[in-house]
């Protein structure tokens, strides 16, 4: 074998090998069944992160269906999860707004609301304002379809005032 | 007369083929062996590198799964000071693995061949040194102690060679003998590792051991047994004629 075949071949070897190593160090798979699950995860992750390098990534639009359907249905969690699973990037705009939403939906309650979901709302909320500052929602089902409202009705609700101890404040709907 | 004549010039072109053969007989031998060359410089010694990158890191669980453990960045610096160590010893000659006169190929070849070699040393060191608490920064220090010595003092590959066995032999002892039987096994609850093995559960606390299967032990020793091979065949220069 000529001299530059064999170097061909050993700096073949060593990117190969070298990137099955850092992989492993990566991925760290517990066993060796998991290896192969890993290879997969790490190969979808890449092609993710690759559309997004070249500008063609796109979300799930079955998934996101699937959230949108359970999203009307009150099932925040499960909505959450389709959403998540159809914008592995959070990059589209229109998915994290209805994340944040979830968020204010499920938390919001009629005597008293959950500090802890207005909060992970507003984190998403600032994702929405990273992605598309002029973001407007087009769902017909939604009340507060601008971020800029969204973030204000959860403000008021993580705020405490006197208005809180108002006996009136139980008539008061979800938007 | 004439016979005679034809007589000798056959016996002078007898001779002269002898010589020939003669002469080409040894050219075929170092052929051969810059073809085995090759082969070690370029496709053993990288997969034995890697190999030893691969399970210097490897530890396993109490419950059999692998736990790979990242080098921490003192490994890093061991290995660059490894490094110049080897460039300062003659171990690695800088100027005989890369040179304007090779090929960019080979260069890059040879580039790609020190690569792993490094790689080999950053994991080597993560094999050996603790994974955290008090014992990783007693033994990082005596490592950096050695290394930092060894630095000012004049080598010949033999005696680095030597220098660096004895190192590798003694941390090994320390962490996979020592250590190891100072570390309670896993598995317990809090109450009954402190009734059955008080001490081995105090310094583990203390010491804030890790605990992991024996085999990691036998992994390790492979590993650095590897590592050692690895450097005996690395050649000093890629360059032929030497």
């Amino acid at each position: 074998m000529k001299e530059k075949y064999i170097q061909i071949l050993g700096i073949a070897l060593v990117l190969i090998y070298g990137i099955f190593v850092v992989f492993l160090y990566a991925a760290e798979p517990r066993s060796l069944e998991e290896i192969s699950s890993k290879a997969i995860e790490t190969v979808q992750n890449a092609a993710t992160k690759g559309q997004v390098i070249t500008g063609t990534y796109e979300i799930d639009q079955a998934k996101f269906n699937e959230g949108l359907n359970a999203f009307r249905q009150n099932n925040f969690v499960l909505a959450r999860d389709a959403f998540a699973k159809a914008d592995p990037e959070r990059r589209d705009a229109k998915t994290q707004y209805y994340i944040a939403y979830s968020f204010y939906r499920q938390g919001w309650g009629r005597l008293s609301n959950d500090d802890a979901m207005f909060k992970q709302g507003l984190e998403s909320l600032e994702r929405v304002d990273f992605i598309d500052k002029n973001f407007r929602s087009d769902d017909a089902n939604l009340q507060l379809r601008t971020p800029a409202e969204l973030k204000n009705e959860i403000e008021e609700g993580l705020r405490v005032t006197a208005d809180d101890f108002n006996p009136l404040k139980v008539l008061r709907e979800r938007k | 007369m004439n016979d005679e004549i034809t007589k000798e010039t056959h016996d002078s072109v007898f001779i002269e083929d002898r010589r020939k053969a003669e002469l080409e007989a040894p050219a075929k031998q170092p052929d051969h062996a810059n073809l085995n060359a090759l082969y070690l410089r370029y496709l053993v010694l990288p997969a034995i590198f890697l190999t030893v990158a691969l399970l210097g890191g490897l530890r396993i669980a109490n419950d059999g799964a692998f736990v790979f453990f990242r080098p921490a960045l003192v490994c890093l610096i061991f290995a660059a000071i490894l490094s110049v160590l080897f460039a300062r010893s003659g171990v690695l000659r800088l100027e005989g693995w890369f040179s304007e006169s090779f090929t960019p190929l080979k260069n890059a070849a040879n580039g790609f061949a020190i690569a792993t070699l490094f790689a080999a040393a950053v994991q080597i060191f993560n094999s050996l040194l603790p994974e955290q608490g008090l014992t990783f920064w007693i033994v990082a220090f005596c490592f950096f102690w050695t290394l930092w010595n060894n630095l000012f003092a004049d080598f010949d590959p033999r005696k680095l060679f030597r220098s660096l066995g004895g190192l590798f032999g003694l941390a090994f002892v320390a962490k996979y003998l020592i250590l190891a039987n100072l570390t309670a096994p896993g598995g317990k609850t809090w109450f009954e590792a402190l009734t059955e093995n008080p001490g081995q559960e105090a310094i583990t606390r203390l010491l804030d051991l890790p605990r992991y299967a024996g085999s990691t032990g036998y992994i390790q020793f492979f590993a650095v047994g590897l590592f050692l091979l690895g450097l005996y065949l690395f050649p000093a220069t890629t360059n032929d004629r030497n």
